[in-house]
C-alpha cells in the first residue's frame, strides 16, 4: 500500500467556503480559481475528519455509472493543522479503522508549500513494530503526482495553490445539474507541466457557491483520462462543501469515491499530537482523540 | 555457480507488460450519470452517510482484529543435493505445511492514559503438516502469545510492562542492529524478518522530548533462537539433542538504550545495549552422551543509524560495534548446529545499508546490504584453526514490488544471497485482496546454494505455497 499524503490537505482541499458574490459575472477566471483556492486554505486549520474511501471497478450501464463489482472500502481517522507564517504548511496524522487487515495503521505526514522543501511521511505498521520513513518526495517537484491510499485520487488532483503557474481561462457560464456554473479552464505553465500528468483541467465552479462540481482532466494528447464529480453539497457550520466525491480513472475504468463522512475544524490540537509519537503510543493517541472528540460535543 | 530462478526473470518481466499496457480512455458524454440530479448515486457505496457516527462509545469487543487462514506449501522438485563430495541424497516433492491458523489482535485503551494490547496465535497441523508427520501422523496443535502488554501514557513518559518487540535499525530485513528480540525462522514459505521476530517480556520506557525521544529497555528473562522444529525444512537430526539453555537459578536480564532525533529529511539514532546472543552455542555433553550443553553469550552493543529521503529515494544506515561475540558462534537464520567449540570472544564491526526508491505509484524497489567482520580474527586461534565467520562476511536483499488494482494486487520478487555468491533465494510473491475480508496470497521460493553455504542442503529446492485468509 502507498501512503504518501496529507489527508488534512484532502479534506481541506476539497472544501469550499461560501463566499458573497458581489459582481460575480465580473470576476476573471483567475479570480473565480483564487477565491475558491483562499476559501479552501482558510477552512484549512485544526481539522477532524471521518472519511470512507471506496475504490472499484466501474461500468456504464443505460446510461449510468455503476461499480461493476463490490467496492472494497477503507475508513480513516484524520487530523491536521497549519503552520507556518501563513498557515501554508500542513501536518497530518492519519489511521486506518478499516478493513480489519490494515486496522491501526498510521501514517504521519508534513506537506510543505515552499517546493524547495520535501514532503516528509512516516508509516507504523504493527508488524513491524516501528515508526518508517517513507520516500515520499514532493508532489510539488520532481515526482510523480501520490496516489492516496491506493485510490484513483492524487496528491495533485486534491492540491491547492500555485495558481501561478496556470493560464487561467474563463471559458463561459453553463448549468451543471441544475447548478449555474463556471466553465474554467486551467493550463499549466512550462514549468508546471514538468510535475503534472494533466495538459489541461476544465473546472466547473458553483456561481453562488463556489464548489468545484466538476472537474475533467486531460491527458497530453487533448483525451480527457479523469474526471472528477461532486455531490451532496451541503452548509455545514457556515462552510459549503461537497461531501462526497468521486473520481474516475477514464484509462483503467477504475473509481474511488471519498465521502466525508464527519468534517470538524477549528479544534484545539495540541502540536505534540502531531508528531511521531501518536503513531507508536497508542495510549496517548487514545487519549488525545477522546479529548478531540469531546470538543466536537 | 549461481543460477537465477527463470520464473523471477518471467514474472519481472510480466510486471513490465501489465505495467506498460495502456488502454485508451473511455470516452464518457454528458448523457451518461449517477443519477437524474447533479448528486452521484452514493448507494453504489453503501449508506455511509445515513449510518449514525453520532456515537463515539466503543465497546471492549471493538478492539479485538482475527485473522483465519489456511495454508499449504510443499516443495516441489524431485532432485539430489550432494552437500560433500560423493555424499547425496535425494530431495523429494511433498507437501510440507497444511495448516489453519488464527491470529488474534486486542488493543483497548480501557482509561484515559492506559492501554491494554494483546496477540496471539493457534496454529492446527493437518494431513502431511511435517508437525503432523512428527506428531506420528495425527493432527497436531499449537498457541502461543506473541504480545502481551500494558502501557501507561503520561505527560511526555510511556512505560509498557509485559511482552513486546523492541526493533532498532532502519535497513529493513537484514540490519545489524536488529538484534533485540530473538527470531525463528521455521518455513521456508517465510522470510520476512518481522513474521520471524518473537516477543520477549520486557519493561520499556519511552521519554517524548521537544527535539527527540529516547527509548529504553530492560528485559529480565531473555530467550534464544528456538532449535529448529522436528520435521521441518530447517531440522536435521544432530548428534546430541539440541535443548534450552538451562538457566539453573541465575539470572539474566539484558538492557539498551536509544536516543533518536528527527531532522528535516533525516532521522537518526544512538544506541547501547548490553545483550546476550539471540543464537546458543551448542557443546557436545562433557560424558559423550546425553543431550548438548547449550551455552550463552553477553556482549555489548554499541550502535548508530540514520536515514535520509531525497524526493523519491530514501537512502537507510546502520552500524553496530560488537565487544566480546563468540567468534565461532554460527548465527545463519533459522539453523542451530554444533559448531566446534573454540569460545573465542572477539569485537566485531557490522554495517547494513541501502535504500528503497519509488519507481512511481505503484512500484518500488529496495536494497539493503549487510557487512560485519572480525576484528583481530587471528588472535588467539591455534596452528590450523580457523573461525566460521572468516574475513568479512554478510549478506544482501533487493526487493521490488507492484502494487495495481487500488493496492487490491500486490506483486512482488525479492532476491537474497550472502556476499561470498554462495547462495541464493528468490522468491515471487502475488497477494489480491478479493475484498473487504478476503484475501489470497501465493509464493514460489527457488533456492541455490553451493557447499560453502548452510543452504546447501536445500540447493535446487523449488516451494509453491499459498494462503487464504479471512479477516474481521
Amino acid at each position: 500500500m502507498k501512503l504518501k499524503s496529507t489527508l488534512g490537505i484532502i479534506g481541506t482541499a476539497l472544501l469550499v467556503t461560501f463566499f458573497p458574490h458581489a459582481s460575480g459575472q465580473e470576476l476573471t477566471g483567475f479570480e473565480i480559481m483564487k477565491r475558491s483556492d483562499d476559501a479552501v486554505r482558510s477552512t484549512n486549520d485544526s481539522s477532524f475528519i471521518r472519511m470512507q474511501l471506496s475504490s472499484c471497478k466501474f461500468g456504464v450501464t443505460q446510461g449510468r455509472i455503476t461499480c461493476a463489482e463490490r467496492a472494497r472500502v477503507k475508513s480513516l481517522e484524520s487530523v491536521a493543522k497549519n503552520y507556518g507564517p501563513e498557515l501554508k504548511d500542513t501536518k497530518s496524522v492519519t489511521i486506518t479503522l478499516e478493513p480489519a487487515a490494515e486496522r491501526g495503521i498510521g501514517m504521519l505526514s508534513y506537506a510543505y508549500e515552499d517546493s524547495e522543501r520535501d514532503n516528509e511521511t512516516w508509516l507504523y505498521l504493527s508488524a513491524m513494530g516501528r515508526v518508517k520513513r517513507i520516500a515520499a518526495g514532493n508532489s510539488e517537484e520532481e515526482t510523480e503526482p501520490a496516489s492516496l491510499f491506493g485510490s484513483e485520487f492524487t496528491t495533485e488532483d486534491t492540491d491547492t495553490g500555485k495558481l501561478e503557474e496556470y493560464t487561467i481561462n474563463l471559458l463561459g457560464e453553463t448549468t451543471q445539474g441544475n447548478r449555474d456554473v463556471w466553465q474554467v479552464e486551467m493550463i499549466p505553465s512550462a514549468e508546471r507541466a514538468r510535475k503534472t500528468r494533466y495538459s489541461r483541467v476544465v473546472e466547473y465552479i458553483d456561481k453562488e457557491r463556489f464548489v468545484s462540481l466538476r472537474s475533467e482532466m486531460y491527458d497530453q494528447y487533448e483525451r480527457e483520462v479523469k474526471r472528477l464529480m461532486a455531490s451532496r453539497v451541503e452548509l455545514v457550520n457556515d462552510i459549503w462543501m461537497a461531501r462526497s466525491l468521486t473520481m474516475m480513472n477514464l484509462v483503467t475504468n477504475r473509481l474511488s469515491n471519498m465521502a466525508f463522512v464527519e468534517i470538524y475544524t477549528d479544534l484545539n490540537i495540541e502540536d505534540d499530537f502531531l508528531t511521531q509519537r501518536t503513531l507508536t503510543d497508542a495510549a496517548y493517541r487514545e487519549t488525545e482523540l477522546e479529548k478531540l472528540r469531546s470538543q466536537l460535543n | 555457480m549461481l543460477r537465477f530462478c527463470p520464473l523471477i526473470i518471467l514474472a519481472q518481466l510480466l510486471l513490465t507488460k501489465t505495467y506498460a499496457q495502456q488502454e485508451e480512455p473511455l470516452i464518457l458524454d454528458d448523457s451518461v450519470s449517477f443519477d437524474t440530479e447533479l448528486a452521484i448515486d452514493d448507494d453504489i457505496f453503501g449508506n455511509v452517510f445515513d449510518e449514525d457516527t453520532s456515537s463515539t462509545t466503543s465497546s471492549w469487543f471493538e478492539g479485538f482484529t482475527v485473522r483465519i487462514n489456511q495454508q499449504f506449501s510443499g516443495q516441489v522438485n524431485n532432485h539430489a543435493v550432494e552437500p560433500f563430495p560423493g555424499f547425496s541424497f535425494p530431495r523429494e516433492s511433498e507437501l510440507e505445511t497444511n495448516r489453519l491458523g488464527i491470529n488474534v489482535r486486542y488493543q483497548n485503551a480501557f482509561a484515559p492514559g492506559w492501554l491494554l494490547q494483546a496477540s496471539g496465535q493457534g496454529r492446527i497441523y493437518l494431513n502431511n503438516d511435517y508437525e503432523y508427520r512428527a506428531n506420528k501422523d495425527h493432527i497436531d496443535t499449537e498457541f502461543r502469545i506473541n504480545e502481551f502488554f500494558l502501557q501507561r501514557s503520561f505527560g511526555q513518559e510511556s512505560i509498557k510492562f509485559g511482552r513486546q518487540t523492541v526493533v532498532w535499525g532502519e535497513t529493513v530485513g537484514n540490519s545489524v542492529l536488529d538484534v533485540i528480540n530473538h527470531s525463528e525462522f521455521r518455513d521456508l514459505t517465510i522470510i520476512d524478518i518481522e513474521d520471524a521476530r518473537l516477543n520477549q517480556w520486557m519493561v520499556v520506557w519511552d521519554h517524548f522530548g521537544e527535539s527527540s525521544n529516547l527509548s529504553s529497555f530492560i528485559n529480565l528473562y531473555p530467550e534464544f533462537n528456538p532449535a529448529a522444529v522436528r520435521g521441518s525444512p530447517f531440522f536435521f537430526e544432530p548428534l546430541f539433542n539440541l535443548t534450552d539453555y538451562d538457566r539453573e537459578s541465575k539470572l539474566l536480564f539484558e538492557a539498551g538504550t536509544q536516543w533518536k532525533k528527527s531532522f528535516e529529511g533525516s532521522d537518526i539514532a544512538f544506541m547501547a545495549a548490553y545483550l546476550y546472543e539471540n543464537q546458543l552455542l551448542y557443546e557436545d555433553p562433557v560424558t559423550g552422551i546425553g543431550d548438548a550443553v547449550a551455552e550463552k553469550n553477553d556482549f555489548i552493543l554499541l550502535g548508530f543509524s540514520a536515514n535520509k529521503a531525497i524526493g523519491k529515494l530514501l537512502l537507510n544506515f546502520d552500524f553496530a560495534f560488537s565487544h566480546d561475540v563468540l567468534a565461532n558462534s554460527f548465527d545463519f537464520p533459522g539453523t542451530s548446529t554444533l559448531s566446534s567449540p573454540l569460545n573465542l570472544k572477539k569485537d566485531q564491526i557490522g554495517t547494513s545499508f541501502g535504500f528503497e526508491y519509488a519507481v512511481d505509484n505503484e512500484q518500488s524497489v529496495s536494497l539493503g546490504i549487510q557487512v560485519q567482520k572480525i576484528l583481530d580474527a587471528e588472535e588467539g586461534l591455534l596452528p590450523g584453526q580457523t573461525l566460521v565467520n572468516d574475513g568479512t562476511f554478510g549478506s544482501w536483499l533487493v526487493r521490488y514490488s507492484n502494487t495495481l488494482l487500488n493496492s487490491d494486487l500486490v506483486l512482488s520478487s525479492t532476491l537474497q544471497g550472502d556476499l561470498e555468491a554462495d547462495s541464493l533465494l528468490a522468491l515471487l510473491g502475488i497477494n489480491y485482496t478479493i475484498n473487504d475480508n478476503w484475501a489470497i496470497s501465493g509464493q514460489i521460493i527457488s533456492i541455490n546454494a553451493n557447499a560453502d553455504s548452510p543452504l546447501v542442503f536445500f540447493a535446487e529446492d523449488l516451494r509453491i505455497g499459498t494462503t487464504i485468509t479471512y479477516s474481521f
